[in-house]
């Protein structure tokens, strides 16, 4: 159950760490569902920290967005830890990152949420239209219950849960120095049915579908940004020279964008689903990294963001893989 | 139209074996289709899935990565890299929509010329049975 006074104590502890830089957690945002990222530098600002069903942020991106100024003549650099609060899946970006030494262990402090699954917003917001004032909201067996500012109402997990919480395998979280509250049951087994289906199509039908959703996309790159794997200092798509993906938005641009998008976390994506939350124009991101994380996990059996001892996907091999694709 | 549609390949070459290969191939005096631009590249481990994907953009019909069987890496393993990363990349390609013919891969040692004609002869079949890519073809731009 989730026990918001031991997490506020927990918090107000770990900032008042000697070693401990600031704390990444939820707070209300500011109006409706909505949820912010709090960075907490001081225990006075504990108060604010919530958990909810609306906590869908995945703070484990802020931990590679950390600005790195230039050190002063004769200081050292900040070595503190950050201390972030993880979901199960966030905690496999976590994961992930160590794996790929984009974070070291030393510098960061995790704080796990076993978590029994957050909202999909445009779900709620269709259910609930124009509410402005904060909201309540709370898990409760098998049902969300909402504190709306006209009273209570129940709402069955399966309408309002998103999509990846619904057949999520790992709700608690894999790697963590604190965990809050005790762990839940998984909600489903991780299959893969939406992308089989895809898969029968034939090749005209799986293009007019794919068309339709990438000459949508206005290259914004928000699926980029929110990624907590995407943290390239040099990103391939802002380099000029070379300029491998033109910035013009038309159907040949954005799908080599799409693909080079998907391709990248191939092998990587840990599924928290950030992706598809922040698309403007709701293009079914997670299809293209689910399929990618299917083929991964059942041909070679490796799955990203479990161990943090191992090694990554793409830069490792085994002699014996599948080569019947090779003419 | 009259005449048969020529596809465009493009096929990226390991320089130790397939390049050779293709070589072999040419000295051999083994006739195979003409329909080939070759891009040699120092390993198939070298071959980023953007240069595939930009191929298509530019207005390959066809692509091909060809390399070292694998355990004869001039580098040791970077034929066993590409293959992980290339047969994530055909998934990729089927999934939205590229048809199966256009992505090959297949490993060509330098003496065998005679495997590399049918190699060609295979890709440029099923480009051909494919037609031409226009599905995310970069328009020229005429200004």
């Amino acid at each position: 159950m989730v026990d918001l006074e031991k997490m506020r104590t927990i918090a107000k502890e770990t900032v008042s760490r000697d070693d401990v830089r600031y704390l990444i957690g939820w707070r209300q945002g500011t109006y409706g569902f909505r949820v912010s990222p709090h960075f907490m530098k001081g225990p006075e600002e504990a108060e604010k920290l919530i958990f909810s069903p609306l906590c869908s942020n995945n703070l484990a991106t802020y931990l590679t967005l950390t600005e790195k100024l230039p050190v002063p003549r004769g200081e050292q650099p900040d070595s503190r830890k950050i201390a972030v609060m993880v979901k199960g899946c966030d905690s496999r970006a976590v994961v992930q990152q160590l794996i790929e030494k984009g974070i070291e262990r030393e510098r960061v402090f995790v704080i796990g949420c076993p978590c029994e699954g957050v909202l999909d917003l445009k779900k709620v917001e269709e259910k609930f239209p124009g509410i402005l004032s904060p909201v309540e909201v709370e898990w409760s067996g098998d049902k969300i219950i909402f504190t709306l500012p006209d009273g209570v109402k129940e709402v069955p997990k399966g309408e309002v849960l998103a999509k990846k919480c619904l057949s999520c395998r790992y709700p608690n979280p894999v790697m963590s120095d604190i965990t809050l509250w005790d762990e839940v049951k998984s909600l489903g087994d991780g299959n893969y049915e939406d992308v089989k289906e895809m898969e029968e199509k034939n090749p005209q039908e799986k293009w007019s579908f794919w068309k339709d959703k990438f000459s949508s996309c206005i290259r914004c790159y928000s699926c980029r940004n929110v990624c907590p794997m995407c943290y390239c200092e040099d990103c391939v798509l802002d380099r000029l020279n070379p300029q491998w993906i033109n910035r013009s938005a038309n159907i040949s641009e954005n799908s080599a964008f799409q693909l080079a998008r998907a391709f990248h976390l191939a092998g990587r994506c840990i599924e928290c689903g950030e992706c598809e939350r922040v698309c403007p124009v709701d293009i079914p991101l997670m299809a293209l990294n689910r399929k990618l994380a299917k083929e991964v996990r059942e041909q070679y059996e490796f799955e990203p963001g479990l161990d943090p001892e191992s090694k990554p996907f793409q830069s490792s091999y085994r002699p014996n893989d599948k080569e019947d694709f090779i003419l | 139209m009259s005449e048969q549609f020529q596809p465009n390949v493009v096929a990226f070459l390991c320089n130790w074996c397939s390049y050779a290969g293709a070589d072999l191939a040419g000295t051999s005096r083994i006739k195979y289709p003409h329909n080939l631009n070759v891009i040699r590249v120092m390993c198939s481990g070298r071959v980023n899935p953007l240069f595939v994907i930009n191929a298509f953009q530019q207005g390959a019909d066809g692509v091909l990565i060809s390399g070292c069987h694998p355990g004869d890496c001039h580098y040791m393993e970077g034929n066993f890299y590409a293959r992980r990363r290339f047969s994530l990349m055909n998934e990729l390609l089927e999934y939205v929509g590229v048809e199966p013919g256009r992505f090959n891969m297949s490993w060509v040692s330098a003496s065998e010329g005679a495997k590399w004609k049918d190699v060609v002869a295979g890709v440029v079949e099923k480009a051909k049975e494919a037609g031409p890519f226009d599905q995310f073809r970069r328009n020229k731009i005429n200004w």
